[in-house]
């Protein structure tokens, strides 16, 4: 017979994992603002879903950090159709990041963190920032293992280039 | 830099919420209800399962169940028919207003259609088969479930042995609705060999019977009417009473058989003789009633089989275009992602 597992109150998990839900999707969005906002909704639908949490299937964290990503991809759907919309490109959008987005990072870091594409940033908050190990991330991200590692891999070779290209000139 | 010192520093920064942030997740989660226990969420597999031995199980207790009431009434029709499993032969109905002429000898399989009975006529439907087979034992069981299929019974089964090995003789009751097909069904057991179809209408002798019960039930009537008069003397009383009971009872023997002749009709006699060059093997047993479930179930388990087969191959292609279209959705759902995480 399964020992039923202990379901944490709502409250005291939101309490715990903020911060890093939070840091995952500034990560995602490369802006505090929406940051914020999707935090904010990831909550307000976890609240929602929190009777399907099943803490046998993985941690709190790990559920929050899957309704984050579907959070943020919601809102990048939205951006670019709204970019469609009004005939703009991605690319136009951009804006620089702001200062100290990452959490006080040098600079150069900042510039080469928010250079890189949201799914590479994405890798590297699950795996380096929230320190997530590879099968977790693998299943917050959808993919498998090996593509997690190779994403992440390659995310932190094109930061590293970005870093020792920001140096040299 | 080099990689390590990398993640080192990206972990060493910490992005904390703001205080604003705090205070509008704090506003959400006030909003939470009592921790409620985690639904209980099975599985797809583990509903598969669950749900496909329960399925297997059903069927396989409907069959049962209904093999054992089928064969319930097999039993209850062949009691009211009255047939006695060792009686022999034919009635012995003698006038026959119309008799067919045998189809010619060796008339081959499938051409038995028989005659067609007249609806809403009383008639007495006789047929006889002689059918060469190729397994006599195989055919006898054939036409016995043959004929419970049709709700029929079996009155009498010879199985050859001694002098007789290699011949089989089977007389059958087939309801009267369901005899040509029956015997369609009979004519491809084997090659015909001779076939005989004998209708006696008996509609006449009925019509008959039925004027002369209504003919008594009028003189009951008026004995009964003359009977309430309060002038007959005891002698004249005693007379009239006697006559009544006498009527009475003339009735009730008509009416018995109109009633025995009724259910006669009701049912064809088909004689099948079946012969084979081939030794005789195993002798069929009327089965009992467990039996007949066990057949009549497995009977209708496979009808369940080739409905399961005909759903799949109905179904299957548009399982399959279900299966291309969920997996497309999903591929695009992938791309479009991978691109908007390319962009953003």
């Amino acid at each position: 017979m399964h020992a039923v597992a202990e379901v944490p109150s709502f409250a005291s998990v939101a309490e715990r994992h903020l911060d890093d839900v939070h840091a995952y999707l500034v990560y995602l969005t490369r802006d505090r603002g929406i940051a914020e906002d999707l935090t904010a909704e990831t909550f307000e639908r976890a609240l929602r879903l929190w009777r399907r949490f099943d803490p046998r299937r993985g941690s709190a964290r790990t559920w929050l950090c899957q309704l984050a990503r579907t959070v943020a991809l919601d809102h990048f759907r939205a951006e670019d159709r709204r970019r469609r919309r009004e005939g703009a490109y991605a690319a136009a959008d951009r804006e620089p990041p702001e200062e100290g987005l990452f959490g006080g990072l040098s600079p150069e870091l900042e510039r080469a963190l928010a250079a890189l594409s949201a799914g590479e940033r994405e890798v590297i908050a699950l795996r380096v920032l929230l320190d997530l190990d590879g099968e977790t991330a693998a299943r917050v991200l959808g993919i498998s293992v090996t593509a997690c590692s190779t994403r992440l891999s390659r995310a932190l070779k094109k930061l590293e280039e970005r870093m020792s290209a920001d140096v040299a000139a | 830099m080099s990689q390590p010192e990398l993640l080192d520093r990206i972990r060493s920064a910490r992005i904390t919420a703001s205080p604003e942030l705090r205070a509008r997740v704090r506003a959400i989660t006030a909003a939470t209800p009592v921790a409620s226990p985690p639904r209980r969420e099975v599985p797809w597999r583990r509903w598969t399962l669950v749900l496909v031995p329960a399925c297997l199980a059903v069927a396989l207790v409907g069959a049962l169940a209904v093999g054992l009431a089928t064969s319930g009434k097999q039993r209850t029709q062949q009691a009211r028919g009255g047939a006695g499993s060792t009686t022999g032969g034919f009635s012995s109905e003698a006038q026959r207003d119309t008799a067919t002429p045998a189809a010619p000898p060796s008339a081959k399989a499938g051409g038995g259609a028989g005659l067609p009975t007249t609806p809403g006529r009383a008639q007495l439907y006789e047929s006889e088969l002689t059918l060469k087979v190729k397994s006599l034992s195989a055919a006898t069981k054939r036409a016995l479930r043959l004929t419970r299929s049709f709700d029929g019974y079996v009155r009498t089964v010879e199985y050859g042995s001694g002098a007789e090995r290699g011949s089989a003789y089977l007389v059958l009751r087939v309801p009267v609705g369901s005899v040509q097909e029956a015997i369609v069904r009979f004519s491809a057991l084997g090659e015909i060999i001779d076939q005989h179809v004998s209708i006696q209408d008996v509609q006449p002798q009925l019509d008959r019977r039925f004027r002369a019960m209504q003919t008594l039930r009028d003189a009951i009537a008026r004995l009964q009417a003359r009977l309430a008069s309060p002038t007959l003397s005891a002698d004249e009383r005693k007379a009239l009473e006697n006559e009544l009971v006498a009527s009475r009872r003339q009735l009730l023997e008509l009416q018995r058989e109109q009633v025995r002749l009724q259910r006669q009709t009701s049912f064809a006699t088909v004689s099948i003789a079946l012969r084979s060059t081939a030794e005789a093997v195993a002798v069929p047993s009327d089965p009992g009633r467990i039996g007949r479930a066990l057949d009549r179930s497995g009977s209708i388990l496979l009808d369940e089989v080739k409905v399961v087969v005909y759903v799949l191959v109905v179904g299957a292609p548009l399982l399959a275009l279900a299966a291309l279209v969920l997996g497309g959705s999903h591929l695009r759902r992938r791309r479009t992602e991978s691109r908007l995480l390319s962009t953003s």
